[in-house]
């Protein structure tokens, strides 16, 4: 991973994080590592306990952040959220994956866009 | 929290009830069906999800297990879609469980929350009613197939969120019916008629013989000569399908979704005409879990087989057994399961490659060894099944000018019905439906010849040289020939008709027989 997009992805998570504070979400924890896996964001949004996958681009792409969301991250941020619920020992809560999508348009201003319930196991 | 739905599958003509389980709990989100789903059946959690969010709910959070009982048979088709979204929602008190103990539900879900019709109702509803069913939710277009199965309440289900609405006591639906008995009363029209066909008295006559007796038929005629109207109007002049019948043959297009929605019970005889290059599987039926094949798709009707010899070897010997037992056992690796085939066989051909052998106006070009392979690909134990042969030759110049039209399909049905209700009578006791499928008891009992006719069966048997088989075939269209003219003997003219019919055929493919 080069350094730019590095720092891009940083960014976009700061953003992100913000954001779902202001949504009134209760952070739980950022950038949790499995063996295999990582999610970017945990957080709580009433009953549900969400794994949220931050996209950052830096130009308008087409197509929807869902779309970029392909086989393998999903398959790590699903180990990563098992693991997860496995080590803090929860079982009893409804869960979701999420991804949020943050680009600026030509004019430099932000967009930021939330989709729940994004992806599931297969 | 655990909810189960029952819907059900068919195998071969019978159906069986499946119960969809859904369990839920909560953690990661995610659904996995099993019970050994097909391709199509694990789609259904792509189609039921769109299809419960584009209903403007939410899909219910959670893990899903969804499993098809019994375990141990394998599901197939789109037709758990709507069971498994109701479990869904039953499972999230989204749907109450009221209705869901005795009520079947099947349907196919589009993505935007519609039920789409789905294959095999009729024969569905059938056995869930014998299980003690009360209610059957169905499609829309589907329900009219259903509603023949009186002991059933049915729900046609036009969307997912009208259906909740139901389910849920908020909204009424009304239970579809029909009046079996006045769909039934109805007298087929057919758009055909026998009198289009201008002259042709003598093979009119012989497919009268044959629809009187369930006899099957071979035409032999040049190109052009009236052969294939003759076949197509064979329908008109048979007797109506009873109420048992007509069903029996509903449940058949049910399964292979031939049923639209405004053609619900099936009252006209099936005429079914493949072409020469259906393999032998369209004809007998078959497939991975087996379907019905044309012999079955043309059960109390009539099967043409247009050009005769042009069909593969394989596809006209296949038809031997359908012929003689009236129905087909496909046997595969992972069911078995049997078709009825109670069918008339009708088929043409030209009497050489060319066309024209034998015509009078045109002279035929095929050198002798190419009529003979022509001929040869129709085998003798083949030609054996069939009871009338007959000779359609070209009309003249006079005759299609001024030939009379002759008599019309309804005045020879009524003549057709009769002797089929001799025949109902003599067989009232068994289980045989016409003279073509009478069992050599039943031929020693009813075919009672006079003295003279006695002595013309026995001159002929002698200088035809027919087989045992062929012998008892021409007692049977003697029998039918009788029961057309209203005798309870054979005569000497009974008989003498029967082995002309038969002495065609000897004639002519003489080379094989």
């Amino acid at each position: 991973m080069s350094i730019q997009s590095k720092r891009l992805g940083d960014e976009g998570e700061q953003i992100a994080y913000d954001h779902l504070l202001s949504l009134g979400w209760q952070m739980i924890e950022r950038n949790f590592h499995s063996s295999q896996g990582e999610v970017d964001i945990i957080a709580k949004d009433g009953q549900f306990l969400v794994f949220v996958e931050v996209k950052n681009y830096s130009f308008a792409s087409f197509g929807t952040p869902v779309g970029a969301v392909r086989a393998a991250k999903k398959k790590s941020i699903i180990h990563a959220a098992s693991t997860y619920l496995h080590k803090k020992n929860i079982s009893n809560v409804y869960c979701r994956f999420d991804v949020i999508s943050i680009y600026r348009n030509f004019e430099g201003k932000m967009n930021i866009e939330l989709y729940k319930d994004a992806f599931q196991m297969n | 929290m655990f909810v189960k739905v029952k819907s059900a599958a068919l195998s071969g003509l019978k159906g069986y009830i499946v119960d969809v389980e859904v369990d839920t709990h909560k953690g990661l989100p995610g659904q996995s069906i099993v019970g050994l789903p097909d391709a199509a059946v694990k789609e259904s959690r792509d189609r039921v999800k769109a299809a419960v969010s584009n209903s403007g709910l939410d899909f219910p959070p959670g893990y899903f297990t969804i499993n098809l009982a019994p375990a141990d048979i394998k599901k197939e088709g789109p037709v758990y879609d709507l069971p498994i979204a109701v479990g869904i929602l039953a499972s999230h008190n989204i749907i109450r469980t009221t209705y869901l103990k005795d009520t079947i539900f099947l349907g196919e879900l589009s993505l935007d929350g519609a039920v789409r019709p789905v294959a095999g109702v009729l024969p569905i509803c059938i056995e869930a009613a014998k299980n003690g069913i009360k209610r059957a939710v169905v499609p829309k277009d589907n329900a009219s197939e259903a509603a023949l199965v009186n002991e059933l309440e049915i729900i046609p289900a036009e969307d997912l969120l009208g259906l909740i609405g139901f389910l849920n006591g908020e909204a009424e639906v009304k239970p579809h019916t029909v009046d079996i008995e006045e769909l039934f009363s109805k007298e087929p029209e057919y758009e055909l008629d026998l009198s289009e066909v201008k002259g042709q008295f003598h093979a009119k006559r012989a497919l009268e013989i044959a629809a009187a007796g369930g006899h099957n038929i071979l035409m032999i005629g040049p190109p052009g000569s009236g052969k294939t109207m003759l076949a197509k109007r064979l329908p008109t002049i048979m007797p109506p399908l009873s109420l048992g019948e007509a069903l029996e043959v509903t449940k058949l297009y049910s399964i292979t979704g031939f049923l639209s929605s405004r053609n619900t019970l099936v009252t006209k005889r099936p005429f079914r005409s493949p072409h020469h290059t259906t393999s032998d599987i369209g004809i007998v039926g078959g497939g991975r879990l087996p379907r019905p094949g044309e012999v079955s798709l043309a059960h109390f009707g009539v099967l043409f087989l247009d050009e005769f010899p042009e069909f593969s070897r394989d596809v006209l010997e296949v038809l031997r057994q359908p012929l003689e037992e009236n129905e087909v056992t496909i046997c595969r690796a992972l069911t078995s399961v049997t078709f009825p085939a109670e069918f008339m066989l009708v088929a043409a051909m030209n009497p050489c490659p060319c066309g024209n052998y034998g015509d009078r106006l045109r002279e035929c070009q095929c050198p002798s060894w190419k009529i003979q392979r022509y001929l040869q690909k129709l085998s003798g134990p083949l030609l054996d099944r069939i009871d009338i042969c007959i000779e359609v030759p070209r009309l003249g110049k006079e005759d299609l000018v001024s030939c009379p039209a002759g008599e019309t399909s309804s005045q020879i049905r009524q003549r057709v019905s009769k002797a089929r209700q001799r025949q109902r009578e003599r067989f009232s006791a068994s289980k045989i439906s016409s003279n073509a499928k009478m069992t050599p008891k039943y031929i020693k009992k009813c075919c009672l010849l006079e003295k003279p006719a006695e002595e013309l069966l026995k001159s002929a048997v002698l200088h035809l040289g027919m087989s045992g088989r062929a012998y008892d075939r021409v007692l049977k269209v003697a029998l039918t020939v009788a029961d057309l003219d209203g005798s309870q003997v054979i005569r000497e003219s009974h008989i003498a008709e029967a082995v002309q019919y038969r002495n065609i055929l000897i004639q002519k493919c003489s080379s094989i027989i």
